[in-house]
């Protein structure tokens, strides 16, 4: 099979730390971003910029977060509200006429800043009470941004985001649109990837697993809570402002709900908290789960031929997808990114399975 | 040794030969047989971390609570194998466990401890349970109105046991209750366990680091060291055992820590 | 500033408050025992409303039989909830934990939804529009009602602590292991505060959805639930009844003084921000144990 090795040899410590330490890893790596790279040749522009793009901003919105839930351990639950900063400093940045580079950038640090004004609750409390300010932080902001026509947009309460130019260069047609978010999208998950190898990504793993333990061996979990909230929110300022640039066109409240916040958390728990991987599966589930539901309800009542009320059809996917963080809690805490793990390790020795025992 | 635990139909626990891992991985007993007889009061002494809070909650069922299970051997109550059951059903055929450390329920009063604990026992019987425990302990009945948390180390640790009698239990277990308790309250709270041992045939499992005062009291004794039983004999014999005076009763004070060394590799030996 | 409408304001919001006190009950009510943060209490009162209403209108009931058959239903679903979804996960890290019961809410709003449809239906339980003048005031007599329900279930709850289950249910939350270790049935015991928690939340959407009718905004009690609960202490009944109260009075008397500021909907930022405040200042509420995680 694809990952059929008979063991791992390493001469050297580079080779140990490497990001992929085995070929066929490296093979795989290389063909996905050569497929997505040139997805554009082979996709219709409506799979491209309905699917494809929001796949790929949200997950790059679902690493930040897992940085934040997944290796520092702190509960989230006003996400997408930092987004929301973001995608707003974004469209009023351009509308001011800063040219879009610099707008996410912009974007980027004040989501950082205020974000972290949500670390100086994870800063006193933790645990449930954290959850609970951050979801009350959420509303907070939430009402600001409604309630205060300078950010809304006054009473139309959507606001139109001009095109994105980079380098002075419009860029409206799908494909363009698709390689600002692929690329996006490729610069979080490298920055997720190396973390884990740096004393920052440690430090974080040691936080979340005792935060006083963590100080008794001279880690600052106070300086690291601080870093992790800062880092997070900036990557979830900039894919609000990606998301809205590239995909929305226009800004709203709404977009950045409450419930917004839990469908990040969802994708990151049906990914799998701390997976890296598993933020690409679970974004891509929770995104596409709704419309492939509507799609098999519709064969459904097809085939038994009943029909089903609009309201019955309009909250059933919703419903759906509330049995399915509850089934995955239930069944694989670890969510899809662990389903991948397991039945990568099984294929790696495969078919020598016993190897392993 | 082995006439003492031949006496198999007068016992009313045994443990065969068990074995208890925690978290699946880590084994914590290994292949621990003990008895204790009907009516009788056995001890059960070791050192920190030897096994013996985990065997005691081998057998109230207590090691589900933490993540630990029994992979194999068997706990027999009065005959029947109980390995199966609940912690609560256990509890309604007699068994009694007083937790290390006392916990009491500390938001309640002892009045409140004293009914919560008759849960498995019908509303008539934890009246009558109730007057009996106030009657061994009357200073729990003087403080039965105010927070179990505000009694005193003393007070909690009758409060455990008086809670533990509420269940009607033919077998007590009682996990260090002289932890952290002055000489005097140590042989006061041991004299009524004898009494309830004389006066209604109570069988007694004690679990110990205080050999002194334990062998006071009990007729048999279990030494436990990392998890397997190495030393089995009558109160009296254990009191005049060298090796026990030395480790467990604090004797032979001019002993060195090679000779401590050279003593665990003997034990090792003799099992 | 029109004192009059001011002291209105925050006598008929002390009386909403104490309806928010229901809320918090039920959350108060499954903490105490098992220490789960229902953040599914709001869609609990939102699926007994809908549920009432089946049996209102779908099997043409009487509001007074809908009520008991509600209570029963709820009661049941309550024990469903523990069984089925949180049983597995006790001793789970409380990332997991919320996330079931946020998983538990979007399930039950988005089900009753699928069911019922979103639409506002009114529940009518007889409580007339025309309001009750105490001197001056006017005081709401559907809030009026729902406050003196809320305080006769406070007291019945007290009195249910006293009894021999309650005992039981008020040990299984100070120490498990203890309890298991004099034959407590600790399953049980959660199982069963939740069944209270739901028959709470059905008295709850009872005067709630006469109210406001019945529709997905019962969920969003739920924040106010949380705030009231936390306000309270959590794990503290009473606590949960006089923090209702005031942070009934502070929205009232806030929306009066901060609305034409504003402009309009500050009751949702105040209570947002006594939350924040709260937990940032006093984690362990008014009348909360001391065990708080505290970093
Ligand atoms: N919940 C647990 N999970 C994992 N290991 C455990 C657990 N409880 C106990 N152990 C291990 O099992 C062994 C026996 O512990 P146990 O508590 O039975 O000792 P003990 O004889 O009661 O000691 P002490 O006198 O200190 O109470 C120890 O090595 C301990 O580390
Ligand atoms: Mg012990």
């Amino acid at each position: 099979m694809l990952f059929r090795q008979a063991g791992i040899l390493h001469t050297n410590y580079a080779q140990d730390r490497a990001l992929f330490p085995i070929p066929a890893d490296r093979w795989m790596i290389g063909g996905l971003l050569l497929l997505a790279a040139t997805a554009p040749l082979y996709l219709n522009s409506l799979y491209l910029s309905s699917y494809l793009l929001p796949w790929l901003v949200w997950t790059a919105a679902a690493l930040g977060l897992n940085l934040i839930l997944g290796w520092a351990g702190q509960f989230h639950l006003g996400y997408a509200a930092v987004m929301g900063i973001g995608a707003y400093a974004a469209v009023h940045a351009q509308r001011a006429g800063v040219p879009w580079e610099i707008a996410i950038v912009l974007a980027g640090l004040t989501a950082a800043v205020i974000g972290s004004v949500f670390a100086f609750a994870a800063l006193r409390v933790k645990g449930l009470y954290l959850a609970l300010s951050t979801l009350a932080l959420q509303f907070v902001m939430d009402w600001t941004i409604s309630h205060v026509p300078a950010i809304s947009g006054g009473t139309q309460a959507t606001l139109q985001a001009p095109d994105i130019r980079l380098l002075g260069q419009a860029v409206t047609s799908d494909a363009g649109l698709y390689y600002v978010a692929l690329v996006w999208c490729v610069l979080v998950t490298t920055f997720m990837l190396n973390l884990r190898r740096t004393a920052l990504g440690r430090a974080l793993v040691a936080v979340r697993e005792k935060d006083y333990a963590a100080a008794v061996i001279g880690v600052n979990s106070f300086y690291f809570k601080l870093v992790a909230f800062a880092t997070s929110s900036f990557i979830a300022g900039v894919s609000g402002a990606v998301l809205i640039g590239t995909f929305y066109h226009a800004v709203t409240p709404e977009q950045f709900s409450v419930d917004v916040s839990i469908q990040a958390l969802a994708m990151v728990i049906v990914g799998g908290l701390g997976s890296i991987i598993g933020s690409y599966f679970g974004a891509g589930f929770i995104l596409l789960m709704p419309g492939a539901m509507n799609s098999f309800i519709s064969w459904l009542t097809g085939l038994f031929g009943f029909s089903l009320g609009i309201e019955t059809l309009a909250h059933l996917p919703h419903a759906l997808y509330g049995a399915l963080i509850i089934g995955f809690l239930l069944l694989e805490p670890l969510g899809l990114g662990k389903i991948y793990g397991n039945v990568r390790d099984y294929l790696l020795v495969w078919p020598f399975g016993y190897v392993k025992k | 040794m082995a006439a003492i635990t031949e006496a198999k139909a007068g016992n009313i626990l045994t443990l065969n030969n068990v074995e208890v891992v925690y978290d699946y991985v880590s084994l914590a007993i290994k292949g621990v047989s003990l008895a204790v007889p009907q009516g009788g009061m056995v001890a059960l002494l070791g050192a920190n971390g030897a096994g013996k809070s985990t065997t005691l909650k081998s057998i109230s069922g207590l090691l589900a609570a933490e993540r630990g299970e029994v992979r194999r051997g068997e706990v027999a109550f009065q005959g029947q194998p109980i390995n199966a059951l609940m912690p609560q059903d256990r509890v309604r055929l007699g068994i009694a466990h007083v937790l290390e450390g006392r916990r009491v329920f500390e938001h309640l009063t002892p009045d409140e401890n004293l009914i919560a604990a008759s849960a498995v026992r019908s509303r008539h019987d934890a009246a009558r349970n109730k007057d009996r425990v106030y009657s061994y302990f009357p200073r729990l009945f003087e403080r039965r109105g105010s927070a179990a948390g505000y009694l005193s180390g003393g007070e909690q640790q009758m409060l455990a046991i008086g809670r533990a009698l509420m269940t009607q239990p033919k077998l007590l277990m009682l996990d260090e209750p002289s932890l952290g308790l002055a000489p005097f309250l140590v042989a006061e709270i041991f004299q009524i366990l004898s009494r309830i041992n004389r006066e209604d045939g109570l069988s007694v499992l004690l679990v110990e680091q205080n050999a002194i005062a334990a062998l006071e009291i009990v007729s048999h004794g279990y030494l436990i060291e990392s998890g397997r039983i190495v030393m089995h004999d009558t109160a009296e014999a254990l009191k005049r055992n060298p090796d026990i005076q030395e480790f467990y009763l604090g004797g032979a004070e001019n002993k060195n820590f090679r000779d401590i060394k050279h003593y665990r590799r003997r034990k090792r030996w003799l099992t | 500033m029109d004192i009059l409408l001011l002291l209105e304001s925050a006598l008929n919001g002390a009386l909403v408050g104490l309806m928010y006190s229901l809320v918090a009950m039920g959350i108060v009510l499954i903490y105490k025992s098992s220490s789960v943060p229902n953040l599914a209490q709001g869609a609990m009162v939102m699926l007994a409303g809908y549920v009432i209403l089946a049996f209102a209108n779908q099997l043409h009931l009487p509001i007074w039989a809908a009520i008991p058959l509600g209570i029963v239903t709820m009661f049941v679903i309550g024990i469903g909830i523990e069984r089925v979804a949180l049983r597995r996960l006790a001793g789970r890290p409380i990332i997991m934990i919320l996330m079931m019961t946020l998983g538990i809410e979007i399930f039950l709003r988005a089900g009753s939804m699928t069911i019922w449809g979103g639409t506002s239906r009114p529940l009518p339980i007889g409580i007339s529009d025309s309001p009750l003048f105490l001197g001056p005031l006017l005081i709401n007599r559907a809030y009026a009602v729902g406050a003196g329900v809320a305080v006769v279930m406070f007291v019945l709850l007290v009195l249910f602590f006293r009894t021999r289950i309650g005992v039981v249910l008020r040990a299984i939350s100070d120490d498990y292991t203890a309890a298991w270790s004099v034959g407590i049935s600790v399953e049980r015991g959660v199982a069963l505060s939740w069944a209270i928690s739901a028959v709470v939340a059905t008295i709850a959407a009872v005067l709630w959805g006469s109210v406001q009718g019945v529709d997905q905004s019962l969920a969003l009690l739920l924040l106010k639930g949380v705030t009231v609960a936390v306000l309270g202490g959590l794990d503290s009944i009473g606590g949960a009844l006089l923090a209702g109260i005031l942070l009934g009075i502070v929205e009232g008397t806030a929306s009066v003084v901060l609305d034409p500021l504003l402009g309009g909907a500050s009751r949702e930022l105040v209570d947002a921000a006594m939350l924040i405040l709260t937990i940032m200042l006093r984690p362990h509420g008014l009348f909360g144990r001391h065990d708080i995680e505290r970093v």
